[in-house]
């Protein structure tokens, strides 16, 4: 089997003025599932539809499989797009839907008939084939849609937002049956979504774009437990990060101790291998999950809001100097709404950011 | 608040809110189709009572040459006009549909300038166009035909060049209908066509012609409607001449009434026009619908 793998090279779009996406390089191997995440407007759609040739690239280079495909027509890269809009054919049944780049190739017709049946039949579309798309549900257009795709057996398949649409339930049941999807189709994915749940379950790799840039990629939860900078650190992991500011006091042996601006009280070991000197203004991140409740000295916070969800509980609250605060507990019913509570966070569970963002490892 | 007391209140706030067109279409629509009936099976001049003669305008009529050469020459006017102005109508449409904001407007404007033309200016524009001594467009009609040609006194060149007329002064209209059907194809299904492989031209006929088919069926179907009532270009530009080769329906009612003072005859001619209008409307709104569901 050809390489079906996709690689940038310093890929660069503008609108007019306005550059977008400023020099992006990546690499999807094959059969990889690769999935982009980032703030609203920060180009994700862009690029997907760059690759998929409905965007054209301003500058820099698009390569699919050995193929340079930079300058070729949609048709001619062989990926195939579902649509957050699903954009299936109104007037058409989902079968003519389904059948349409086939026909339009003057494939034999039951060569046509053999590969609907079986899309339909991977999806649960069979008794549906005789519908227009305005007689399905939601999901069910939406698996029409991934329908019209596989049918075409592309190298490499591009989703944008496919999920959106759909109500919460509906979402982890597709989502599970892309997951099986890929494995069956063994082929290349590109998936864009909003959704933390969606990227980290989804994907063998996670690419987070911010600005017009790739700020990092790798693996799920190598991102999440080794963030390389403030914004990825924020934007992996829900609920987000804690923030705090704070200042170096001492260099350690392995590295600093630290102090959070407006809490004299708690000094923190840090572990680095490049520590700053004494005095440096720094950013502390640390997850929620690792601030654990104590009985003894610790950050003082006032919890206002206790989001219970039963497994777990969520508490949003502020330290003594003003600074919002999520801190996660888990098991029982807690009951803090309202109180005080001290939480420390876990040794060598807190990350190292300088004032303007990048991680201090 | 009792359910009968509630069921009274919104009747008389349904009365009240209906009232105002009710008695326009009555004293302006109703009253006169009643009366133009009732006109049509008596001997009674335009103005001033006459007598009952029942059915025998009709008979008249439909043993009149004249009406059935009108009738000829509105078939042949609607054959001239209807697809015609559709088909450029919407050659238009999709050509103004790629031009993009303010280029769009403006050209737009400028097809749907002539539509805002009064008929008579529109008919005196083109008299002078192709005035046979000194019309602009006259080298171009000696270029093909060798000669010039004075068109509305020429019987083959009479109904084609009102039909020219007609297509001038009304295609802006389509195009604004056909432009606002365009603009509700999403974009993004030319997107998921343009990935399955289709070229232009089977974007157009597989996703556009398809889900523009309903605005192009009421652009007929108007178009069929009003074509079939021509009048007022064949007065100003011909006449009806030459040899009665223009003179059309609406042509013919016009004369018995207001030229000869034939009231009861010509409310009959208007009543066949009439009938003629809705039946052939229907069915072609009909079979439309069927084309289009196939
Ligand atoms: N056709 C266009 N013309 C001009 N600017 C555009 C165009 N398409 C997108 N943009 C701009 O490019 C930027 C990125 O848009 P894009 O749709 O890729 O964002 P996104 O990451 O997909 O956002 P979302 O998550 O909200 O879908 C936005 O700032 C947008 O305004
Ligand atoms: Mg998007």
């Amino acid at each position: 089997m050809q390489d079906t793998g996709v690689h940038l090279r310093e890929v660069r779009k503008s609108f007019g003025a306005a550059e977008v996406i400023r020099g992006v390089d990546m690499d999807v191997r094959r059969g990889e599932f690769a999935v982009f995440v980032g703030p609203s407007g920060c180009g994700k759609s862009t690029l997907l539809r760059m690759i998929a040739g409905l965007e054209e690239t301003t500058d820099g280079k698009i390569v699919i499989g050995d193929r340079d495909v930079t300058d070729e027509d949609p048709v001619d890269r062989g990926v195939a797009m579902v649509f957050q809009s699903y954009a299936l054919y109104p007037h058409l049944s989902v079968y003519e839907n389904m059948a349409f780049s086939l026909r339009l190739a003057k494939r034999p017709r039951a060569e046509i008939d053999e590969k609907v049946r079986e899309a339909a039949g991977i999806l649960q579309l069979i008794e549906h084939l005789d519908k227009k798309p305005g007689q399905l549900s939601g999901g069910q257009r939406q698996r029409v849609a991934i329908g019209r795709a596989i049918v075409r057996a592309p190298d490499v398949f591009l989703f944008d937002e496919p999920l959106s649409n759909l109500d919460a339930e509906l979402r982890v049941q597709m989502r599970l049956e892309l997951a099986r999807l890929h494995q069956k189709l063994g082929a290349t994915m590109i998936y864009v979504t909003h959704d933390q749940v969606e990227a980290m379950t989804l994907a063998d790799r996670i690419f987070v774009l911010q600005g017009g840039h790739v700020q990092q990629s790798g693996a799920p939860l190598d991102l999440y437990d080794d963030p390389s900078n403030r914004f990825v650190a924020g934007f992996i992991g829900s609920p987000s990060m804690n923030f705090f500011d704070a200042v170096v006091e001492a260099q350690t042996g392995q590295g600093v101790t630290v102090r959070l601006t407006g809490q004299p009280d708690l000094p923190l070991d840090i572990v680095l291998a490049d520590p700053p000197a004494p005095g440096t203004e720094i950013v502390l991140g640390i997850r929620p999950e690792h601030l654990a409740v104590t009985d003894g000295e610790g950050l003082r916070v006032t919890v206002d809001v206790a989001e219970e969800l039963g497994g777990v509980s969520y508490q949003h609250g502020t330290l003594e100097g003003g600074d919002a605060v999520i801190f996660q507990q888990i098991g029982a019913r807690h009951e803090m709404h309202g109180t005080v509570q001290t939480v420390v966070p876990e040794p060598g569970r807190a990350f190292a950011f300088d004032r303007s963002g990048t991680r201090i490892r | 608040m009792s359910k009968s007391n509630r069921r009274r209140r919104e009747l008389r706030t349904a009365a009240l809110l209906t009232a105002p067109f009710l008695i326009l279409f009555s004293v302006f629509f109703l009253y006169p189709t009643y009366k133009v009936i009732a006109l049509s099976f008596t001997d009674s001049p335009l103005i001033g009572e006459g007598n009952w003669v029942g059915l025998a305008n009709y008979v008249e009529l439909f043993n009149d040459r004249l009406f059935y050469t009108s009738l000829w020459n509105n078939f042949y006017f609607v054959l001239l006009t209807v697809i015609p102005t559709t088909v450029i109508a919407l050659l238009i449409a999709l050509a103004v549909s790629r031009l993009k904001g303010r280029t769009q407007a403006l050209v737009l404007t400028m097809f749907f300038l002539p539509y805002v033309l009064p008929v008579s200016v529109v008919t005196m524009i083109w008299s002078w166009m192709l005035d046979f001594q000194f019309g602009i467009l006259q080298p171009l009609i000696e270029a093909v035909t060798g000669k010039p040609v004075p068109v509305f006194k020429n019987p083959y060149w009479v109904m084609p060049m009102i039909a020219v007329v007609t297509i001038w002064w009304t295609n802006g209209f389509n195009v604004l209908l056909l432009i606002a059907g365009l603009r509700n194809i999403p974009a993004d299904l030319y997107e998921a066509a343009a990935l399955d492989g289709a070229t232009p031209w089977q974007r157009f006929w597989r996703v556009t012609w398809p889900l523009l088919w309903p605005v192009t069926a009421l652009v007929l179907t108007l178009q069929l409607i009003l074509q079939l009532k021509i009048f007022d270009q064949v007065y100003l530009l011909s006449g009806g001449g030459p040899f009665n080769q223009s003179y059309v329906v609406l042509m013919q009612m016009y004369r018995e009434a207001f030229q000869l003072n034939n009231g009861g005859y010509a409310s009959a001619v208007a009543m066949v026009l009439f009938v003629l209008i809705v039946v052939v409307s229907i069915l072609q709104y009909q079979l439309l619908r069927i084309g289009g569901r196939k």
